[in-house]
């Protein structure tokens, strides 16, 4: 009975966020069935994971929304999704994973990335890196070749602008 | 803390958008505990993220929904008992961990109480040591100022000799002339009842042969006979010493009857 009602409580969870969620994935991963096969094991580990859920900390929605994010990120990063992609090899070199995520493929602008492009480029460049491909502030620093703090001061600019972005 | 300020650093979009390190997570979340307009400035950057990103929705395949429900339906099924005794291993471990929790808090407990006792117990015994020692320093410190007395060329040794009432009397009065201290030391003279005591007397020859005597102490002797005393009292000048036997506490002049022993110094 209670599994039942939990299984429905979660088919209702899903029918209300899994588009949002998919695409913050879809801004994330380019190929529509890896996205879709990400956002299933999103769902399955927001079953798992629901007990560790604290609400003190934020809302239901922001706690799922990073763990789509954390998951579609670990997917590109696999060896896998890298073998996948067949016209290009991604070596662990951070320099050419950077040379690609500024220039090229380019991820269409969907989603949250077409509400970016109204930031300035080099602030854009910032979110893309930390908040699309999870990049650290130290490791942007270096791709980047701009001091540490520059990195932390442009980034909390970008995100105060992007506050006024998406109201 | 300036809490407007921190509002608008741009730390609720790091915060919320998982960029922030653990760091500033940890000490947002402490502030937002403080700062209710923090907490709720937080809930509003959500929400308008929450609805943007509703806007920007994209309707997944079809068949994910149905992937995800059989997913946990299986998971679900399959751990269906692995979740139950899961649960259980997780009470008992929880549960033995508090006893072991408990046990190690008694154990700790009687070492604490244990140390503390033994503690306060060699403390106790140091203690003793310690004046048990200074005991016995003050006692050679006498003892030194005796030897002293001794071999000090300024100290005459008066020896006081028996009368016919105790020929075995033996005893002897170090005097020091220019500091004016005086020693008794008493080799053997027999304990009195508890009413008498022993009492020193010093001696001026007075104008016309009248003896002056006057009272340098009263003082018992043990069962062994034996006493060394320094003399609180000093004399500047005697002709002799003397010692009688008077009631216990006498405040007046010597009985002369029971004169015990009397020396000169040779001056």
């Amino acid at each position: 009975m209670l599994q039942q009602r939990d299984e429905n409580a979660f088919s209702y969870l899903y029918d209300n966020y899994c588009g949002a969620l998919l695409g913050i994935v879809n801004s994330i991963i380019t190929n529509k069935e890896i996205s879709n096969d990400v956002l299933q094991n999103v769902f399955v580990n927001i079953w798992k994971k629901i007990g560790s859920y604290d609400p003190s900390k934020g809302r239901l929605f922001t706690w799922m929304l990073n763990i789509a994010r954390n998951a579609a990120i670990d997917e590109v990063r696999s060896k896998g999704y890298r073998d996948g992609q067949k016209n290009q090899s991604f070596p662990e070199n951070v320099d050419i994973q950077v040379a690609r995520a500024v220039t090229g493929p380019a991820i269409a602008d969907v989603g949250l990335r077409k509400v970016l492009t109204q930031l300035k480029e080099e602030l854009r460049v910032l979110i893309d890196l930390s908040y699309f491909q999870g990049f650290t502030h130290e490791e942007i620093a270096k791709i980047q070749d701009i001091p540490l703090g520059t990195v932390k001061t442009r980034i909390r600019t970008a995100l105060i602008q992007l506050r006024s972005l998406i109201k | 803390m300036d809490i407007k300020e921190y509002i608008s650093s741009g730390i609720i979009e790091s915060y919320v958008l998982g960029l922030a390190s653990p760091e500033e997570r940890s000490e947002f979340e402490q502030l937002c505990l403080v700062y209710p307009e923090l907490a709720a400035a937080r809930t509003e950057f959500e929400i308008a993220l929450e609805n943007r990103l509703m806007d920007l929705a994209v309707a997944p395949a079809e068949e994910t929904k149905k992937k995800v429900m059989d997913s946990l339906r299986q998971q679900s099924s399959v751990n269906q008992t692995k979740i139950i005794t899961m649960e259980k291993a997780n009470t008992t471990r929880s549960s033995s961990s508090l006893r072991w929790v408990a046990a190690a808090s008694v154990i700790l407990l009687l070492g604490c109480v244990y140390l503390a006792y033994s503690f306060y117990s060699k403390n106790k015994k140091l203690e003793s040591e310690l004046t048990k020692t200074r005991d016995e320093q003050n006692k050679v410190k006498d003892q030194l100022k005796q030897l002293e007395m001794l071999t000090d060329p300024n100290v005459a040794v008066v020896n006081l000799k028996g009368t016919e009432k105790a020929p075995n009397t033996s005893a002897s009065v170090y005097w020091d002339s220019t500091s004016a201290s005086v020693y008794l030391v008493v080799k053997n003279m027999p304990q009195l009842p508890n009413d008498k005591q022993y009492q020193l007397w010093s001696i001026i020859n007075g104008p016309g042969g009248q003896l002056q005597p006057s009272s340098m102490g009263l003082f018992d002797v043990g069962a062994d006979g034996k006493i060394i005393l320094k003399i609180d009292k000093g004399a500047k000048k005697a002709d002799a010493f003397a010692i009688t036997i008077e009631k216990r506490g006498n405040t007046g002049g010597p009985t002369l009857d029971s004169l015990q022993a009397m020396g000169k110094p040779n001056l």
